[in-house]
């Protein structure tokens, strides 16, 4: 059985809870095991590192640290989680594994380097491979239109991230082609949704998110699909502030990626929490 | 024979159409080759800027397929396999003033660029007898940033430009500010600091997209942050962008974990957050903004990470006195090294 130290990240506690129930479930129905790291804390969510560098380190250097204790890879399931936790595996690997270990001995805890960062993505399409979840696929998502969104976080920089080429990434669609529904690449798919500037730039926000699921429509997608926990917030909790900023005048649902494989691995909507979603993911659901 | 044909946007001053060209496939050559082979052998009229053919001008950026990138080191064959297709689409730089075809107007770049002044202002204690000296840990500081070549490509893709240019700087811009910030010559740090929060440092969406495009690489989204945390040392705290970033610390020293449903709050303070109500509500309606979870409990281990990000703090304290130390050896005209005192 496949077996991960589960790094679930604070707004799977939160906001996305629904995001959290997704992922257990999808889990659960393919045989993996997540085992979620006793006592993680947040990742730092690409603010902490501008306010204090050395904490982000030492906190992500902690998070990795305690699934090595487990001997097991760390899994994540939001872009921004996996790109601070692999900046500082990038760091501590590169010298600054010194200046922390000290500190996290007396915690009884060490870093060596030898959990790798994955995100449920990259796991279900490198470990666990995309032709077993085919065969476990038992309702396909034919006919449904399905925008992939990349974010930022999953795709860059490539020196840290670096799984498939981040001009040209195909994982999602083959991701999406797999549980039988029909990839649309649309214009803004590698475009910034503009979480991490919503309390500085607001109206530059709004105006990115609005971008993004316009240009979703405009591609004749049903829906959006994002591996990242904040995209999807960004896409749905300010939709109506993003159709504003750009003139639009269509809903359109997001969808996490969890979510999109739990429905065709036969969960029902309300099972994936997509009545928690601000935008009606019913009119998707329609007729099956 | 293999064609490839390039789709490039022209631009006559007035009127901007797509032209279709093709070319004889030819292995080992560059986006640049192509620029060439087209203007010599089918175009005169097509307009574009290249000049060292070796990464080092910066003249020569173009988006590729969306993706601004230096035509001169760009392998033709790669976009080729990149793409999966003979077809590839040329465009100028986005974000920047155009001039014809692929050509880009760098002028009110440049204004843009001094801004932040780019140039060093040396300290007072530098004359010309003892020089302008640093360590060389000092010089590795301001080494890496010197490379930036103003190709422009980390302009060209930077979403925050693209959403409104008029309240932030190119990422460049702020890459050679981070420069002179970090210049142990430099007296003037505070001065380009607040003149670097005051055209938006703290405005950055964390894309990503310029550390990606950098073809010397740069880091400018690091920059920028480095630029905010510098800011922050120096006292210009008053800006919700800290008080976003801060919230990160304190709950995790606090709890280990994020306290969303106060970050409002914290960030812009209860008054501006009012406004936020209608969106609260929403969410609360959803269910995904909990009150009950507005006062989480702290994870039990939550003093071990305090200890934890205490002692890094201390071990790095430890770490750039040393450092400093070593500096100051280089820079005191009184300490000598011993090949000049035995002239």
């Amino acid at each position: 059985m496949m077996k991960y130290a589960f790094f679930p990240g604070c707004v799977l506690e939160g906001a996305s809870q629904e995001a959290y129930t997704a992922t257990t479930k999808v889990a659960q129905a393919l045989g993996i095991e997540l085992v979620e790291i006793p006592g993680w804390t947040c990742c730092g969510g690409s603010h902490l590192q501008d306010y204090d560098k050395t904490a982000a380190l030492a906190v992500n250097a902690r998070n990795i640290a305690l699934a090595e204790k487990m001997g097991l890879p760390v899994l994540t399931v939001c872009n921004t989680c996996t790109l601070m936790l692999r900046e500082a595996k990038h760091e501590l690997d590169n010298g600054a594994k010194e200046l922390v270990n000290p500190a996290l001995q007396q915690a009884g805890l060490e870093y060596t380097g030898t959990s790798p960062v994955t995100h449920f993505l990259w796991m279900l399409i490198k470990d666990y491979g995309l032709d077993k979840l085919k065969k476990k696929v038992k309702r396909p998502l034919k006919g449904m239109k399905v925008a992939g969104y990349y974010g930022c976080h999953i795709l860059r920089p490539p020196h840290i991230m670096g799984f498939e080429d981040h001009a040209n990434p195909h994982s999602l669609e083959d991701l999406i082609r797999a549980l039988g529904a029909e990839p649309v690449l649309f214009d803004a798919r590698l475009k910034c949704c503009g979480f991490h500037s919503v309390f500085t730039s607001k109206e530059d926000t709004m105006k990115a998110t609005g971008t993004i699921n316009l240009s979703a429509l405009e591609g004749g997608a049903d829906c959006t699909v994002t591996p990242c926990p904040l995209c999807q917030m960004q896409l749905d909790m300010y939709q109506p502030e993003g159709k504003r900023a750009v003139n639009a005048n269509d809903d359109i649902p997001a969808l996490h990626l969890t979510q999109l494989i739990g429905l065709a691995l036969g969960y029902t909507a309300e099972e994936l929490g997509m009545k928690r979603h601000i935008v009606n993911t019913g009119i998707l659901l329609a007729g099956r | 024979m293999r064609k490839i044909t390039f789709k490039i946007q022209r631009f006559d001053g007035q009127e901007s159409w797509i032209q279709e060209y093709t070319l004889d496939h030819q292995p080992g050559k560059t986006i640049l080759w192509a620029l060439i082979q087209i203007k010599e052998t089918l175009d005169p009229s097509l307009n574009f800027t290249a000049s060292c053919r070796h990464a080092i001008c910066g003249a020569c950026a173009v988006r590729v397929n969306g993706q601004a990138t230096l035509a001169c080191e760009t392998p033709l064959d790669k976009m080729l396999k990149r793409w999966e297709s003979d077809t590839l689409i040329l465009e100028p730089l986005q974000n920047f003033k155009l001039i014809r075809d692929l050509v880009v107007d760098w002028e009110p770049k440049a204004e843009r660029l001094a801004e932040l002044k780019p140039w060093l202002m040396p300290k007072d204690e530098f004359n010309k007898e003892s020089g302008c000296r640093q360590s060389p840990e000092d010089f590795k500081k301001i080494n890496k940033n010197s490379d930036c070549i103003l190709c422009g490509c980390c302009a060209s893709e930077c979403n925050k430009l693209s959403g409104n240019n008029s309240d932030f700087l190119e990422p460049f811009v702020f890459t050679k500010a981070q420069r002179f910030v970090a210049d142990s010559r430099d007296k003037n740090p505070v001065e380009r600091l607040s003149a670097a929060i005051n055209h938006g440092a703290w405005k950055c969406q964390h894309c990503q997209e310029c550390v990606t495009k950098c073809p010397k690489g740069l880091s400018p989204a690091e920059d920028i942050s480095n630029l905010r945390q510098e800011a922050i040392a120096k006292g210009l705290v008053e800006h919700s962008g800290v008080r976003h970033a801060k919230a990160f610390l304190d709950d995790i020293q606090k709890t280990g974990r994020l306290n969303e449903g106060m970050m409002a709050v914290k960030t812009d303070g209860l008054v501006k957050s009012i406004g936020n109500i209608p969106f609260a509500l929403r969410l609360m309606s959803k269910g995904k903004l909990n009150p009950a979870h507005m006062f989480p409990k702290p994870i039990k281990e939550v003093a071990e990470v305090r200890a934890i990000i205490l002692a890094v703090k201390e071990s790095e304290k430890a770490r750039n006195i040393a450092n400093a130390k070593r500096s100051e050896a280089h820079t005191n005209p009184d300490i000598q090294r011993p090949k000049e005192a035995a002239k």
